[in-house]
């Protein structure tokens, strides 16, 4: 014991003083931030120049209030309007098509930004098409559809011989905003933002953390094979020692890592007063987080004590990679649907328990029952799997030359 | 104290070791010798306990190897390497404490280590920065540092410049002085006969001759000739009495056998060839080697290397 803490402490000192180490629990964060903060921060940007618009219409009376409406009720910081409609073509005699295809010559040539055709099947489908080469700024359609919306209440309202300031008083805003209940029954205010995201930036930073420290533990086996360390090493102690001291080195390494990020994640929740997560709930994620994170030491040290060079090892840790990204993947389906039978099937495999839990607990906390389980299963697992990389480690440390057939390796763990 | 009897070990393809026995003794400098793949890093992983036998005993000092055991042996690897983004006083204490001492009693010999060495003032440099020459030095270190009864030093010579060949070859001595006891294995037969004490010569994973170098050299029986002349001097070989015939440019090796009559030999050597030098001495390991192991009609065996 006292020779696997010696092996522990020189892994948790000699990694956690590398210059990839101390990149990756820097960049980590900032890289999330990055992620997370920087797109909806770009989307909320204002524009800082006037679009123009071009209108193609086929019922011959819209666009004119179209364009005045869009021109008057959306200005620019600088007080110059955001979008200057230009009418292109008007009336129920156009050739639409050709229209639109003149249009589109002019979009492509920057004269004007996106042009929006009003068919004559406006009052009947509401269905108006906006061209654009660039579909990114999703702002100028809702503003153009809202904008519609009124002149088209407004000519139907009109047609009806009703005043139109009646649609004034008509004009109702309903939004359906997602609240989670929890199980106390209180409501909980998270959004789907904030449940989306912090399921994801969970995932994310388990998948981070399992995937370079596993790398971190393979390339120093590897290391250590090609330069007969090891066989100084296991001179000196037993490779169960040698193995312990190598998964509990890299534990703290990651719980250092760990920490590190919840400390950044702490600082920016109070700094900009979001929560992110629900304290109970990080509890219980820190659980999964700690049973993935051995089960995966186990798992890494399985495939990679048989192998003997880097190529290798980065082809088996690609493949542990796609298993651990999977959750990554189900994650919208899964919010869509957190009852679903096959993401409970899922839970119960172990190479994804982890992963797949920490998807389904921001989402919809999974029954006491099933976190037992899940927790029980992880433990047996990881017992297993522990015992198997240490009869595949007992061999494949003292294995050069030639890295042995997949078959071989089961048979090791089977046997010992 | 290290007594080890009819070692066996199977590999998937071949049995490595057969029927291994040997005694190592303190204050002994004991050569491990046989052809490359004779199964000699085998049974140093035996000793070790980092491989199990499939039969046979290995004891030291009376117990089985256990892990307290392993606290007293020291082990120098064939291929060597270090740890080369660290740091060497950090590594020579982390394989200190590996073996068991304590991290102050590590601190205290690895000062005393490295001072030795000429390496103190490196000991906050990186391996990787170190001279090969001084990184060979560590690895020296790092075998000896505990002060263990039994080093074993896996081809210690090979790779290192005379300077440090002469520095482990003390280093080698004063082990034996402290009457520790030193295994060491390789196929330059020039080393172990000057070096060890006593030798076990292993091909195709049986021991083929064992004993103190005398012994080896009395159980081979016959004695050598050698000749330094001016000429050409294959004729030799097929001399009669002549049992085997390693002739160079300018001098020859002649093994003779027990009916060879000297003075017959020499004047036929001196009618072919200007003979300016001869004397009859034992045979030289390296000869009884390439005999042993040569002889016996294995033609895969690589002749011994030619020391540098």
């Amino acid at each position: 014991m006292k020779k696997a803490l010696a092996v522990a402490k020189w892994e948790y000192l000699e990694k956690v003083k590398s210059k990839t180490f101390l990149i990756g629990l820097l960049l980590t964060p900032v890289l999330m931030i990055g992620m997370g903060v920087l797109p909806t921060y770009f989307a909320g940007q204002e524009d800082d120049r006037t679009r123009i618009v071009g209108v193609i219409d086929q019922t011959g009376e819209l666009a004119p209030r179209f364009a005045e409406k869009l021109q008057k009720r959306y200005t620019l910081a600088n007080g110059q309007p955001n979008y200057v409609v230009r009418v292109l073509a008007m009336g129920p005699a156009i050739d639409l098509r050709r229209e639109v295809d003149e249009a589109g010559k002019l979009a492509a040539a920057e004269s004007i930004d996106g042009v929006c055709v009003i068919t004559s099947g406006v009052y009947s489908d509401s269905v108006v098409e906006f061209r654009s080469t660039s579909l990114g700024d999703f702002r100028i359609a809702g503003r153009m559809q809202e904008v519609l919306h009124d002149i088209v209440a407004e000519k139907k309202v009109l047609a009806l011989g009703l005043d139109p300031g009646i649609l004034k008083q008509l004009r109702i805003h309903v939004s359906v905003e997602p609240v989670k209940i929890s199980k106390t029954g209180e409501k909980d205010s998270a959004g789907f933002e904030t449940v989306f995201l912090s399921a994801y930036v969970f995932l994310m930073m388990l998948f981070l953390l399992i995937v370079t420290s596993g790398q971190m533990l393979v390339r120093s086996v590897i290391e250590e094979k090609s330069n007969r360390i090891v066989e100084i090493l296991v001179s000196s102690c037993s490779p169960t020692d040698l193995m312990a001291g190598k998964v509990l080195g890299l534990s703290g390494l990651g719980f250092t890592q760990m920490a590190f990020w919840a400390l950044i994640a702490v600082v920016v929740a109070l700094q900009f007063g979001v929560s992110i997560i629900d304290p109970g709930n990080a509890a219980l994620l820190v659980v999964y987080f700690i049973l993935g994170y051995l089960f995966y030491a186990a798992v890494f040290i399985g495939a990679g004590s048989p192998l003997n060079t880097e190529q290798e090892a980065q082809q088996v840790t690609s493949y542990l990679v796609i298993v651990l990204i999977l959750p990554l993947a189900l994650a919208l389906p899964a919010m869509k649907n957190p009852d679903a039978l096959w993401l409970k099937v899922l839970t119960y495999i172990p190479f994804l328990t982890p992963t797949m839990m920490a998807l389904r607990i921001p989402i919809q906390m999974p029954s006491v029952m099933e976190i037992v389980a899940t927790v029980l299963l992880m433990v047996g697992s990881i017992y297993l799997a522990m015992v198997a990389a240490g009869r595949i480690f007992r061999i494949g440390i003292l294995l050069t030359g030639k890295s042995p057939k997949l078959i071989e390796i089961l048979r090791w763990a089977r046997n010992g | 104290m290290l007594s080890i009897h009819h070692l066996r070990k199977d590999f998937s393809t071949a049995r490595a070791v057969d029927d291994v026995s040997f005694d190592v003794h303190r204050g002994e400098i004991f050569g491990l010798l046989g052809p490359n793949g004779a199964g000699k890093t085998t049974t140093i992983r035996m000793i070790l306990d980092i491989l199990q036998p499939d039969a046979g005993e290995i004891t030291y000092d009376g117990e089985k190897l256990s892990p307290p055991t392993r606290n007293r042996m020291g082990y120098l690897p064939e291929e060597r390497g270090l740890y080369r983004k660290s740091k060497l006083h950090d590594t020579v204490l982390y394989f200190a404490e590996l073996r068991g001492m304590t991290h102050s009693s590590a601190k205290r010999a690895a000062y005393g280590w490295l001072q030795r060495f000429g390496l103190w003032e490196h000991a906050n440099r990186k391996v990787e920065e170190l001279s090969k020459g001084n990184q060979q030095k560590v690895q020296f270190i790092v075998a000896v540092i505990h002060d263990p009864d039994l080093v074993i030093l896996d081809e210690p010579f090979s790779g290192l410049d005379p300077v440090n060949q002469l520095m482990f070859k003390d280093a080698l001595q004063e082990l034996k002085q402290r009457n520790k006891a030193v295994i060491f294995s390789t196929h330059q037969m020039d080393q172990a006969e000057k070096l060890s004490d006593t030798l076990c010569l292993i091909n195709k994973g049986r021991v083929v001759l064992g004993g103190t170098v005398r012994d080896v050299k009395k159980q081979y029986g016959s004695n050598a000739l050698h000749v330094q002349y001016d000429g050409d001097g294959r004729f030799m070989k097929e001399l009669p009495g002549v049992r085997r015939a390693i002739v160079y440019e300018n001098s020859a090796e002649l093994e003779l056998a027990a009916t060879a009559r000297i003075q017959d030999l020499l004047s036929r050597i001196n009618a072919q060839v200007e003979v300016r030098k001869f004397e009859v001495v034992e045979p030289s390991l390296h000869s009884i080697f390439i005999n042993v192991v040569g002889g016996d009609g294995a033609g895969a065996v690589r002749p011994v290397e030619a020391q540098p």
